[in-house]
C-alpha cells in the first residue's frame, strides 16, 4: 500500500498558551501523548478544519489543508472537504438517529448505502445493536458506532481524541484491536491523542510526547520511551529514577558515573569527561539480592541501600530504596518472587545490583 | 355567529404562523450560533413588543406602511386597513415568543454534533437540515405555538393599522370588542368561548412538548 503522509507545522496563540508543533505521520497510528492541557485536541482540531492556526501549514500528500504563510497564498480547506475523519471524546454520535443512521449519515447521497452502513456495523461486530439508538448503547458500543461512523465517509485521515478514556482495560484492549485492524486494512493515518501512557504503548506504532504546546519527542514507541530526549519528555512519560550525574572517567568498556558521590559503572557512551549527563535507572532491571544465594557474575554495581517502602503494583511491586547519595530510587521486583519475602518484610538494610544496562545516559546535548 | 371574523382571524393567523417560522427561526438561529454585530440590540428590538403597549407597535407599524413610508412612496405597496396589515402586526408581536423559544431549543443542541457533522462531510445547510432543526424541533414547535396564539389574540396594533372594518379587516378580537360596544352580550360570549378554548389548545399543547422533552432529543453528549 501507498504511503500517506501528514505533515503539520501549526503556531496558535490561544490566549497565555502557545501552541507550536510540528508532526508528520505516514500509514501508521501515531499516539500524540501527554499531560491534559498539552495542546493534543487543539491539535487534532487544527488537522480536522474545526480551529483555525494562526500561521503555518497543515499538508497530506501533495494536498494543502491549511497554508497560512508569509508571501504565499492562504489556503483553509473547510473541514468538510479535508476527508479526516473524528472521534470525538464524548463519542458526539446523533442522538435522534439509530445507530445503522448515524453510520449512514454521510452516505444519504450515494446507494446502497444502508448496506454499506450494515456492513460497517457488521465489522465493529454491532449488527444486534443496528436499531438502537445511542442512548440504548454502552459506552464501547457508542465509541464502535462513531469509529464506525466516520469510516463510512471514507475518510484518509482518522483522528482519535481520547477514545477510549470512559472504558475499562478490557474493553479499551479489545478496541486497540479492532483499531490497530481497521488502519492497517484501510492504509489510514491515524492520530491518536491520550494521556494515559498504557493506551499510548498498546495502540501506538509511533509516539509523539506533547508538553506545553509542542513535540518534546517523537519516534518509535521503543525510542521515545527508552530514549527520552528530555527532562521535560521524561517527566511527561513518567520515568522514574531520574539522575543528572557526571561522567567521571571512561575505559575502553565501562563509562564511570557520579551521582552526587555514587559511583556507577554504566555503558561506554560517547562523552567527554566531566560533562554533565541527563539519565535514569530502569526500575525494572534492578535486582535486590538475596543473602544467601548471592549470583557469583558480577553484571555491574553492587550499592547498598535502605528499603523505604513497598507497594504493591499491577504485575510487580514497587520497592522505593534509599540510597547513600541520598537519592531514592524505585525497584520493580516480579510478585511472584517469594524469596525476597523475608527482605521486603523487615524493611532493612539491602543490597542492590544495578546492571549495566539499567543505566540509560542520554546524549547530553539534548540534557537541557 | 360572525363567521367572517373567526376565518378572517384564522386566516391571519395561518400567514402569521407561516411568516413566524421563517423569519423567526431564521433570527433564532443567527442568535443561537451565529456571532451578530449588536446582537443585544437585535435581542431587545425583536423583544420590546412584550412589553411595549400595543398602541406603540400600531404606531410603529404605521408610520412603516402608511402615507410617507419608503413602501407606500416608493414601492406603492397599500398595507393599512387590509388584512395583510393585520397579518404584520400578529407577526410583530408573535415574534418575540416564537425567537426566545426556538432559540434557546437551538442553543442547547451540543455544537460537538455539528463538529461531527462537518467532519463527515456536511455543508452548513445540510448540518442545520439533518442535525441542529431535527434536534431543536420541540422548541421551535413550541414557540411557533405561542407565537401563534399570541398572533391570534391580537388586537391593539390590529386595529390601528387594520382598522375594524366589519367583513374586511374584523378578527375575532375586534369582532368581541364590537360585540361588547353593542350590548351584544351572547354573541360576544360565543366568540369568547371560542378565543379560549383555541388560546387553551395552544398553551397546553406548547406546554406538553415543552415538558417532556423527547429523550432523543435533549443534550446528551455533554
Amino acid at each position: 500500500m501507498q504511503d500517506t503522509r501528514l505533515c503539520v507545522n501549526i503556531k496558535r496563540s490561544l490566549g497565555g498558551f502557545d501552541l507550536d508543533i510540528g508532526l508528520s505521520a505516514g500509514t501508521e497510528i501515531l499516539v500524540l501523548f501527554g499531560p491534559s492541557g498539552a495542546g493534543k485536541t487543539q491539535t487534532l482540531n487544527a488537522i480536522a478544519g474545526l480551529s483555525t492556526p494562526d500561521s503555518g501549514e497543515i499538508t497530506l500528500d501533495d494536498e494543502t489543508f491549511f497554508r497560512k504563510k508569509p508571501g504565499q497564498a492562504s489556503i483553509d480547506t473547510p473541514a468538510r472537504r479535508r476527508r479526516v475523519g473524528y472521534v470525538f471524546q464524548q463519542y458526539a454520535l446523533f442522538p435522534h438517529l439509530t445507530a445503522l443512521d448515524n453510520v449512514a449519515y454521510s452516505l444519504w447521497r450515494k446507494p446502497n448505502s444502508r448496506r454499506r452502513a450494515s456492513a460497517l456495523l457488521e465489522r465493529m461486530r454491532l449488527s444486534d445493536h443496528a436499531n438502537r439508538f445511542p442512548d440504548e448503547l454502552s459506552g464501547g458500543q457508542q465509541q464502535r458506532v462513531a469509529i464506525a461512523r466516520a469510516l463510512a465517509a471514507e475518510p484518509r485521515v482518522l483522528l482519535l481524541d481520547e477514545p477510549f478514556s470512559a472504558l475499562d482495560a478490557a474493553i479499551r484492549e479489545r478496541l486497540h484491536e479492532d483499531l490497530r485492524a481497521v488502519q492497517q486494512e484501510s492504509g489510514l493515518v491515524v492520530v491518536y491523542v491520550t494521556h494515559n501512557l498504557d493506551d499510548a504503548l498498546s495502540v501506538g506504532h509511533r509516539l509523539a510526547v506533547v508538553n506545553g504546546g509542542r513535540v518534546e519527542q517523537i519516534g518509535s514507541i521503543e525510542d521515545v520511551y527508552v530514549r527520552p530526549a528530555s527532562s521535560a519528555a521524561m517527566g511527561v512519560l513518567g520515568i522514574p529514577n531520574r539522575m543528572v550525574a557526571r561522567a567521571a572517567a571512561m575505559t575502553a568498556d565501562e563509562l564511570i558515573l557520579d551521582w552526587d558521590g555514587l559511583a556507577l559503572k554504566a555503558p561506554v557512551q560517547p562523552v567527554q569527561a566531566g560533562e554533565s549527563l541527563l539519565g535514569y535507572l530502569r526500575p525494572e532491571e534492578i535486582r535486590l539480592l538475596v543473602p544467601a544465594s548471592q549470583s557469583p557474575i558480577d553484571a555491574g554495581n553492587r550499592i547498598a541501600g535502605k528499603i523505604t517502602s513497598v507497594q504493591v503494583g499491577r504485575s510487580f511491586r514497587i520497592v522505593r530504596v534509599a540510597l547513600s547519595n541520598a537519592r531514592t530510587i524505585e525497584v520493580h521486583v516480579p510478585l511472584a518472587d517469594s524469596r525476597l519475602q523475608p527482605i521486603l518484610e523487615t524493611r532493612g538494610d539491602v543490597e542492590l545490583e544495578i546492571p549495566r544496562h539499567a543505566i540509560i545516559v542520554l546524549n547530553p546535548d539534548r540534557a537541557s | 355567529m360572525n363567521w367572517h371574523s373567526v376565518t378572517l382571524s384564522l386566516q391571519v393567523t395561518a400567514v402569521a404562523t407561516l411568516l413566524l417560522f421563517v423569519i423567526g427561526l431564521a433570527l433564532a438561529y443567527l442568535l443561537a450560533r451565529r456571532r451578530v454585530p449588536g446582537q443585544i440590540v437585535l435581542e431587545t428590538l425583536i423583544n420590546l413588543p412584550l412589553v411595549l403597549p400595543p398602541s406603540v407597535i400600531g404606531y410603529y407599524l404605521l408610520l412603516a406602511l402608511g402615507r410617507g413610508s419608503p413602501l407606500f412612496e416608493w414601492l406603492d405597496v397599500r398595507l393599512v386597513f387590509t388584512w395583510k396589515a393585520a397579518v404584520i402586526a400578529s407577526t410583530v408581536v408573535g415574534l418575540p415568543l416564537m425567537v426566545q423559544t426556538a432559540r434557546a431549543a437551538i442553543a442547547s443542541v451540543d455544537p460537538a454534533l455539528e463538529q461531527a457533522a462537518r467532519t463527515l462531510g456536511s455543508s452548513e445547510l445540510e448540518i442545520l437540515w439533518r442535525v441542529t432543526l431535527p434536534l431543536a424541533r420541540r422548541g421551535i414547535i413550541a414557540g411557533l405555538i405561542l407565537g401563534s396564539a399570541r398572533a391570534l389574540g391580537e388586537f391593539g396594533a390590529t386595529l390601528m393599522v387594520a382598522g375594524n372594518i366589519p367583513d374586511q379587516t374584523q378578527t375575532l378580537p375586534l369582532a368581541i370588542y364590537d360585540a361588547v360596544q353593542s350590548r351584544q352580550y351572547q354573541l360576544a360570549g360565543q366568540m369568547v368561548l371560542i378565543m379560549t378554548a383555541l388560546g387553551f389548545a395552544g398553551l397546553w399543547w406548547a406546554r406538553r412538548l415543552e415538558q417532556n422533552p423527547d429523550r432523543r432529543s435533549a443534550r446528551q453528549t455533554g
